[in-house]
């Protein structure tokens, strides 16, 4: 049986998350506004993961980068990173309870952000780290939503 | 005959292939600019994304003009009446110092002051990223804007252009890491560089020496060096000087005088030589 395209809801569900992405915001929000690509990769990639892992991670990656304007590469590496972990991950995640998932979502977060730090390190550009607690939790709360919202997507187009 | 034993390429395999491309890309990026028009390519793709995230933005300003009681309208009409005047005297006395500085100054063969006209513009956009401190300004090429053109709030220097399109444009903040502007104490004339630190309440002076006449609370205004900004927009005012124990230089740091992270509405500043209006009006 020939697999169902998913081109449709992973386009959708990447448009949804650029928007999100580009509505400014001020004051503390800028740096507390979660990842929106980064989480809805992570989605994708933990429901469909004979279809989509590290190399559908880098590609979103690249998108990240020509919309934050980092060095090509920057956001390639770190989404690939991980992607890897959700892809390696993926057998026994989708068994846990979405609790134990949004854990998973903040420490994935953190390790994101001291991942960036440290490439941005390599290039001089300062990055502080005060927000990354409160960025995890509020990244962990908004992975309730992507999660269930891409469960859907993903069961109506398989069913 | 397809094999049904043969393994895919291993995540650990893909990692590295992937890591190795990425930190290609960001050698390459970060010292030449051969990648650029992938930049321009992706601007012109999420351009049309903007008038979408824009609607809040848009929705409030409705919100602000037709659900607003004419009690309201009529007080700020009054407020907005007496602000006028008191701009209009102030203009009067700027227009008489204006003269009398150009006058002074072709006494001392001076070079001629620069004279600045404005183009009202919008902020249609914003960097995602808290690192990257950019804006995206809806003017363009066909408005005149040019790669390098201060860009500036009603309360001081906001940074510059730097990339411009046919309808919009980029503008790099002065809070930025990458940015630097030369600027100088409104009190007593020193110089300095006033740096970005990726926040937007915070910018830093490099190198300024122990000894130097700079307390909290000065007044900081662009210097004109290196002709990029104009001379006299402010920039920030002094908030704090401290000095760590072995350090030479102390550690000046500035709260920038624009709303960098709230102006909507922004003036892009034209600077010629003649002082006569542009063919626009300006």
């Amino acid at each position: 049986m020939k697999p169902v395209s998913l081109t449709g809801p992973v386009t959708f569900s990447l448009i949804i998350a650029v928007i999100l992405q580009l509505i400014p915001v001020s004051g503390d929000w800028i740096l507390w506004r979660p990842n929106f690509l980064m989480l809805v990769m992570i989605a994708w990639v933990l429901y469909q993961p004979s279809r989509f892992g590290i190399g559908f991670a880098a590609l979103v990656g690249l998108l990240a980068d020509t919309l934050f304007r980092t060095a090509l590469g920057h956001y390639v590496l770190v989404f690939a990173l991980c992607g890897a972990v959700a892809y390696l991950l993926s057998r026994w995640l989708t068994y846990f309870s979405y609790f134990h998932r949004a854990v998973l979502i903040f420490l994935l977060v953190i390790f994101s952000e001291l991942l960036q730090a440290l490439l941005f390190s390599i290039w001089d550009v300062p990055m502080g780290l005060q927000h990354v607690p409160v960025l995890g939790f509020v990244s962990a709360i908004v992975w309730l939503l992507v999660d269930k919202s891409i469960a859907s997507l993903n069961f109506m187009y398989r069913s | 005959m397809k094999n049904v034993f043969a393994k895919s390429s291993s995540p650990l395999r893909k990692i590295f292939l992937v890591s190795l491309v990425a930190f290609g890309l960001m050698t390459l990026d970060n010292s030449t600019s051969w990648l650029s028009p992938l930049y321009r390519v992706a601007d012109s793709v999420v351009r049309p994304l903007y008038w979408i995230t824009n609607i809040p933005a848009r929705v409030q300003e409705w919100g602000e003009v037709n659900v607003t009681s004419r009690t309201v309208i009529e007080q700020e009409n009054v407020r907005l009446k007496q602000e006028s005047l008191i701009h209009l005297g102030q203009l009067q006395r700027m227009a008489e110092l204006a003269a009398e500085n150009l006058r002074l100054r072709q006494l001392l063969n001076a070079t001629e002051l620069l004279v600045d006209s404005v183009l009202v513009t919008e902020v249609i956009g914003v960097s995602p990223s808290p690192q990257s401190h950019t804006v995206t300004v809806d003017r363009g090429s066909d408005d005149g804007v040019y790669v390098g053109q201060p860009i500036l709030d009603a309360e001081g220097l906001m940074g510059q252009i730097i990339s411009v399109y046919g309808g919009h444009s980029v503008a790099l903040l002065i809070t930025d890491s990458t940015h630097a502007l030369p600027v100088q104490v409104l009190r007593n004339g020193v110089r300095s560089i006033a740096e970005g630190t990726s926040d937007y309440n915070r910018m830093t002076l490099r190198f300024v020496s122990p000894t130097s006449d700079i307390v909290e609370g000065d007044q900081l205004v662009s210097s004109g060096l290196g002709g990029r900004f104009p001379v006299g927009y402010p920039v920030g005012t002094v908030a704090s000087i401290s000095q760590k124990p072995g350090d030479t230089f102390v550690d000046v740091e500035v709260d920038p005088s624009a709303q960098l992270d709230r102006s909507r509405h922004l003036l892009l500043a034209f600077t010629s030589k003649d002082g006569s209006p542009d063919r626009n009006g300006r």
